[in-house]
Parts: structure tokens; C-alpha cells; sequence
């Protein structure tokens, strides 16, 4: 594949939306190391938008190997290790004890046919493969504990007070637990890996149509202009990836 | 800059809603010229117009360490035009006197002349943003809170020794010339091809009566620490001394030595509350005496440095593979 052609088989963007004053998202879009990041950063005035940055800066620092499983191994590494630093190792003040510092992570990683999501938190990574949109991460959140418990409807875990707090992120607990899931890559196959900010605001169709656009480039606009065009309450965040 | 401390000296009186955790202590000289304003604007992708951003390399609770390309340096051909680049964090913007503290360490640790004690370049303020910054060697390597967690049974002796002996002369070093860390832990030590650095005197403090006239961080006004390796007294509110900084080192061989931490991560007060001792059966004796004795809960019965450097220099390999494999020492 030439680098153009490597270049174009992804896109990504990051806006802050019209009502927060910063934005703490991140993003990494690097196709030729087959490596892309979304990360959605909490905590007061720029801690956030510090942890979601260093997620995406260490994990564009790792070593290009060809193996997935060497490539997943490292990235937990490394994951784990920025934990540990925003965590326990965290220098903190007598009147801020004990400050949030954290984000959350969606990861996806290529290699030939296969394929693996890392994530923590509830940003999201989604497949479009013929015709139907799946959610291949599962969100780390109070809501979607409710649901999975089965104690609770769709729309009654969704209002419950706490439904977006999150159970797991990266430098809130230790020790940190990933979830990762590996799949087989069929032709067709389109990759997104979004923030709350994004996926909150639109359907589930409007997502599917977007990603059914003939390129990364595309689809990337048809998301942004659709929440931009909408309340846009939060950070919003999206790569693309046609394999 | 021609006297960047005459420029940093905050009037600590101009406004009593303020709050100041440099000078406040006596500082002997009075203020020249008025405080810098601080700035919440986002960091700039060039500093000064000639450092320019390019990575994050670490978050800590009071600012940010950041890889820069010094395009002075690059545009005379330097092969490695890169920094390392250190700025306060947004929370600090509220005190006036945030760039005073951040001067601090610049002027401590440029005291320092140690193989392993990171070498600072310069400090400097950004003119647009007002924002304070220090330039610093970039190290590579990784730190030492990684290595210890690739060796969850403790490094190999001789491997803990030559780590532990040169974290033991920087801190003598250090504490020789009149200056404190403040914050001693495995995250702020770099282990890699250019030896091992101790770095970040960002808590730093110069010993009482040393170095008269340097700015002095105000603990009564602004206390930090990274809670599981602070002395007890320190979070007891009492001040910053050497026998502070033994406790967090000896915390930091520790776990260098078994792979965990002496007191099961719990905080030095808790630890001290429930009476624990660090268990020691895994380490040889000399070494778990010192230890022992460093982590003392009472400073005045903490291990001197002196004893600590006797022991890592003294203590012998273990016996046999045997006994190493065993992790038991002969007594």
C-alpha cells in the first residue's frame, strides 16, 4: 500500500463542542503503525485534557512490531504503567488530597486479518460490517453495570442519576483492569472509535449511515456536522478506520 | 535572563486574599519588583520562540514534563536538538507567586553538580503567555517504578545494589550541598543508557540556614507529598528534613530490593498507627537492619544516610543460586 493510500484509510477530528470551555479529548490516528486512540479525559482545569494527552502521546511512543499479540502486550504496559503515575505515584497537595487525574481509552490495533480493541471507560469502538453497526466494547459504566445485572430496563438504567458514572478508567483505581477483544478483519469492514461526546448525540442509524460512506474522510464529516449541527454538549472525538 | 529571581520576587503583602507558598517564610531580601501574573491560557506550542512542543512525556500532581525540540540547537545542525521541558500546572495559576516556586527548583538542583542528579539547562518565561518553564536534560531510559514492577520478587541483588548505592551518593549529595528533595519515589528516578538520574526537586527545600535568600517554599501554606512514601511526621504537618527524604528513599529501596512496598502500600501514618515493620526475612540481614531502621517512624531514630551507604556497600551476594532461589539469606 502506498503512503497516501495508507494515510487515507483512516480519518480522525476532535472539537470541543458548544458548552464546554476545554477540550479534554484526545486522539491518535497513525495508520502506517496500524494504531489508532481515542481518549476522553476527566478532572478539574487541565488535568483531563493532561491525561488523555499523555495516553495518546506514550502509546504513539511504543515500538512498531509486527506481532499483535507483542503489540497488545506493550500497549497494556503501558496503559498500566500511566495508571500507576496518575494513581499511586501522583504527587498531591494537603488541600487536594486526593484529585481526579484520569481518562478513558478505546484502543484498536491491526495487524493482516486480525484485529484487537483494548479499552477502559466508556468510550467506544464500533464495527460496520455489511449493513449492521456493532458495538464492540462494552462501556465501563453504572449503567451499563444495571443493565448487565438485569435489574433494570434500558430506559431506567439510562435515568438513573449515576447512569454515566464510570466503573473503570485509567488512573482512578488500582489495580487497573482492560478489557480486549480480538476479531477476524473481513473486506468491508469500517472501525470507530468515538467519545461519549459523540456517540451520545446520535442515533444508532445516523452512526450506521455515516460509517456506510465510501471513505474515512467522508464519514468523519458526516458525524461532526450531525452533532455540531445538534446541543454538542460535550468534547466529541471519532477516527475512522477502513482497514 | 540578567536576574530572573529579582524578577520572580512576589510583594507578599500587596494583596492579603492571596495566597503565597514561596516567601512567605522569611525570605531575607526583600521584593524588587512586583509578582509575575500568573496565566491559565493553554500552554503555547513554541515557547519563547524557540522551544517547541512536541510530546508529553509525564503528569504529576503540581505540573507537566514535556519533550521539546530547542529549534536554536536544531537550526545550527544539532543532531539531538531535543529537551526535556517542565511547566507548572493550570492549578497553580491562582497563586501569585507560582513561578517563584518553580525558581526554586531551578536554583536548587542547578546546585547539584552529580553524575546522578539530572542537569538542569535554563530557566525562562514565556513573554506572550507569562508562563514559567525549566529546560532540562532529556533522559531516556524508564523510570524506576517500571522497573520495579518487571521484577515483582525484588531486582537481582546486584542490580538493586548498583541502583540503590547511586540513588544513596545523589541524595548524600544533595543533602551535602544544603538541598532537600521533598519528594523522593520510584517515579521521579530515570533508570537508562546514562546511568541512573534522580530528578524533580520540585518539593525540594534548602536546608535551614543553607543558602540564605533563595526563595522558600511555605509547607505551612502549601503542603504535598505522594502519600505512600512521605514520612509520617510530613503528614503530620511538620517540616521538610533530611530525615524525611531517608524515609522515602529507604521506602524506594524497599521495594527495589522485594518487589513491594514496606508497609503494604499503606501510608506512613497508617503504618505507624498499626505499628507495622517492614518484613525483612527476605533480604540479607545488613541490608534489612538498614532498612529497618530507615523506615523508622520516629526521625530521630531513623538511619542516617551514612549507615544506609555502609550497608549496600558491605552486604554480600547471596550464598548460592539455592539460596537465591529460596530468596532466604544466611543470617
Amino acid at each position: 500500500m502506498s503512503a497516501l493510500a495508507e494515510r487515507l484509510r483512516s480519518a480522525a477530528r476532535t472539537d470541543t463542542g458548544k458548552v464546554r470551555a476545554r477540550n479534554e479529548d484526545a486522539f491518535l490516528d497513525l495508520p502506517e503503525r496500524r494504531l489508532w486512540v481515542v481518549a476522553d479525559g476527566m478532572g478539574g482545569h487541565e488535568r483531563g485534557a493532561l491525561a488523555s494527552r499523555l495516553i495518546v502521546d506514550r502509546l504513539a511512543g511504543l515500538p512498531d512490531e509486527r506481532d499483535l499479540q507483542v503489540r497488545v502486550q506493550g500497549l497494556r504496559r503501558c496503559l498500566h504503567e500511566i495508571n500507576r503515575r496518575l494513581h499511586q505515584q501522583l504527587t498531591v497537595t494537603a488541600e487536594r488530597p486526593d484529585p481526579v487525574i484520569g481518562s478513558t481509552v478505546v484502543a484498536l490495533l491491526l495487524e493482516g486479518a486480525r484485529g484487537a480493541c483494548v479499552w477502559a471507560g466508556d468510550s467506544r469502538c464500533y464495527l460496520w460490517r455489511r449493513g449492521r453497526l456493532y458495538q464492540l466494547s462494552r462501556d465501563h459504566s453504572l449503567e451499563q453495570q444495571l443493565l448487565d445485572r438485569g435489574e433494570l430496563s434500558p430506559q431506567q438504567a439510562a435515568r438513573h442519576p449515576a447512569a454515566q458514572a464510570l466503573t473503570r478508567a485509567i488512573g482512578v483505581a488500582e489495580p487497573l483492569s482492560l478489557d480486549i477483544l480480538e476479531f477476524d478483519i473481513f473486506p468491508g469492514d469500517v472501525f470507530l472509535l468515538c467519545s461519549d461526546g459523540l456517540y451520545r448525540e446520535l442515533s444508532v442509524g445516523a452512526l450506521g449511515a455515516a460509517l456506510s460512506l465510501p471513505s474515512p474522510q467522508l464519514a468523519i464529516r458526516r458525524l461532526f456536522d450531525e452533532v455540531l449541527g445538534g446541543a454538542a454538549r460535550d468534547n466529541l472525538s471519532a477516527v475512522v478506520v477502513r482497514p | 535572563m540578567n536576574d530572573p529571581l529579582a524578577q520572580l520576587a512576589a510583594e507578599a503583602v500587596a494583596d492579603p486574599d492571596l495566597t503565597y507558598f514561596a516567601f512567605a517564610a522569611g525570605a531575607r531580601s526583600g521584593p524588587r519588583v512586583p509578582p509575575l501574573m500568573p496565566t491559565s491560557a493553554a500552554l503555547p506550542e513554541v515557547l519563547c520562540g524557540r522551544y517547541r512542543i512536541e510530546r508529553l512525556l509525564g503528569v504529576g500532581g503540581m505540573g507537566a514534563v514535556y519533550q521539546a525540540c530547542d529549534l536554536l540547537r536544531e537550526q545550527f545542525g544539532d543532531p539531538q536538538p531535543y529537551v526535556a521541558l517542565k511547566t507548572l500546572g493550570e492549578d497553580f495559576a491562582e497563586y501569585p507567586d507560582a513561578s517563584a516556586l518553580l525558581y526554586s527548583e531551578f536554583a536548587l538542583t542547578s546546585r547539584l553538580r552529580h553524575a546522578n542528579v539530572v542537569q538542569l539547562h535554563a530557566f525562562d518565561i514565556d513573554p506572550l503567555s507569562q508562563r514559567a518553564f525549566i529546560t532540562l536534560e532529556l533522559l531516556s531510559g524508564c523510570t524506576l517504578d517500571r522497573f520495579i514492577d518487571e521484577h515483582p520478587a525484588g531486582a537481582p541483588w546486584g542490580d538493586a545494589r548498583e541502583i540503590g548505592l547511586a540513588l544513596l551518593e545523589a541524595l548524600a549529595h544533595a543533602h551535602a550541598a544544603g538541598v532537600l528533595h521533598g519528594d523522593l519515589k520510584p517515579s521521579n528516578v530515570m533508570v537508562g543508557d546514562q546511568g541512573l538520574r534522580l530528578f524533580d526537586f520540585g518539593l525540594g527545600q534548602a536546608q535551614e540556614n543553607r543558602l540564605p535568600g533563595l526563595p522558600q517554599l511555605c509547607r505551612s501554606r502549601f503542603a504535598a507529598w505522594t502519600l505512600r512514601y512521605a514520612a509520617p511526621e510530613l503528614l503530620d504537618g511538620e517540616a521538610l528534613s533530611a530525615a524525611a527524604d531517608i524515609y522515602a528513599l529507604s521506602c524506594v529501596l524497599y521495594e527495589l530490593c522485594t518487589g513491594r512496598h514496606p508497609f503494604r502500600r499503606l501510608s506512613g501514618k497508617q503504618a505507624r498507627a498499626m505499628q507495622l515493620q517492614a518484613e525483612a526475612s527476605v533480604l540479607a540481614p545488613p541490608i534489612a537492619r538498614a532498612l529497618q531502621a530507615g523506615l523508622a517512624f520516629d526521625p530521630a531514630r531513623r538511619a542516617s544516610l551514612e549507615e544506609l551507604l555502609q550497608a549496600f556497600r558491605t552486604a554480600p551476594q547471596p550464598s548460592s543460586r539455592l539460596m537465591r532461589w529460596l530468596g532466604r539469606w544466611p543470617a
